[in-house]
């Protein structure tokens, strides 16, 4: 898979409020699907389904684990080429309001 | 999407569009002028705190603005035209083929502005947020991390 499917893949499975909420939950520690199915109110096979999206993308993985197969978080995977991609961008406008900011600081201060 | 303490910013591929909003505790004719008189954009608008060398601003619909950086031999000038204009609430221009809004929201004495910036494709749209991305991107991961766990809480 080349680096621009993958980033497809990742942001296909990004685009997803709940998906993003299970990464949350996984940045926290591995998880079941049960463990994941309670806070969200949603029935395992929906989970089950958000899951697989999120290990297709390569975001998460199974751990070895025969009897209740918890998720976990792949460090360093897909959130690094998604994070990394935007964040030269993002860096760059945020230095931009930083001075606007402290600009507007100054232009409220009344002149002497 | 991604966040942080200040300013929120949201990557959309399906509208081509990025977005980036920020409260300021200054009124929005502050923050209006901020963006559309030379005197006040030259101190602000380069991302490393440099004043600009060279800004115009022909502010009206179809008048035509450039924003040099001292490091122009790195960053070409930013240059492009207004499309509207509306003091003190909203700003359109486009620039490198992508459109610019500029909206400012007044809440309180403080001002909530709203930058998106919308892409003619989503080639483009990666173009844009691929300019210098091989930098420091063994911190990335962390700093997504601690996102994830403030988005968790």
């Amino acid at each position: 898979m080349d680096k621009q499917t993958q980033l497809n893949l990742a942001f296909a499975a990004l685009a997803d409020p709940t998906r993003r909420a299970i990464l949350a939950r996984l940045s926290k520690g591995v998880a079941t699907v049960s463990e994941l199915s309670q806070p969200f109110g949603l029935r395992q096979p929906t989970i089950s389904k958000h899951l697989r999206v999120l290990e297709d993308a390569g975001f998460i993985r199974q751990k070895r684990d025969a009897q209740r197969r918890p998720r976990q978080l792949v460090v360093g995977g897909p959130l690094k080429d998604v994070d990394g991609w935007i964040r030269p961008f993002r860096e760059q406008w945020e230095g931009r309001f930083d001075n606007l900011d402290s600009y507007l600081e100054k232009m409220n201060k009344p002149k002497k | 999407m991604l966040n942080d303490e200040k300013t929120k910013t949201t990557i959309d591929r399906d509208t081509l569009t990025i977005t980036f909003q920020r409260k300021f505790g200054a009124p929005r004719e502050h923050v209006f002028a901020a963006w559309t008189e030379p005197e006040h954009m030259k101190q602000w608008w380069d991302p490393t705190g440099l004043p600009l060398t060279e800004c115009v601003i022909d502010l009206r619909p179809g008048g035509a603005f450039k924003f040099t950086n001292r490091d122009s031999a790195h960053s070409p000038p930013f240059t492009g035209v207004y499309r509207l204009v509306e003091r003190p609430s909203q700003l359109v221009f486009e620039a490198m083929g992508a459109v610019g809004t500029v909206r400012l929201d007044s809440q309180d004495d403080a001002t909530h502005m709203t930058v998106s910036i919308r892409c003619a494709s989503t080639d483009h749209l990666d173009q844009f947020l691929k300019l210098g991305v091989d930098a420091n991107t063994d911190r990335t991961f962390d700093n997504l991390v601690d996102y994830l766990r403030k988005a968790a809480r």
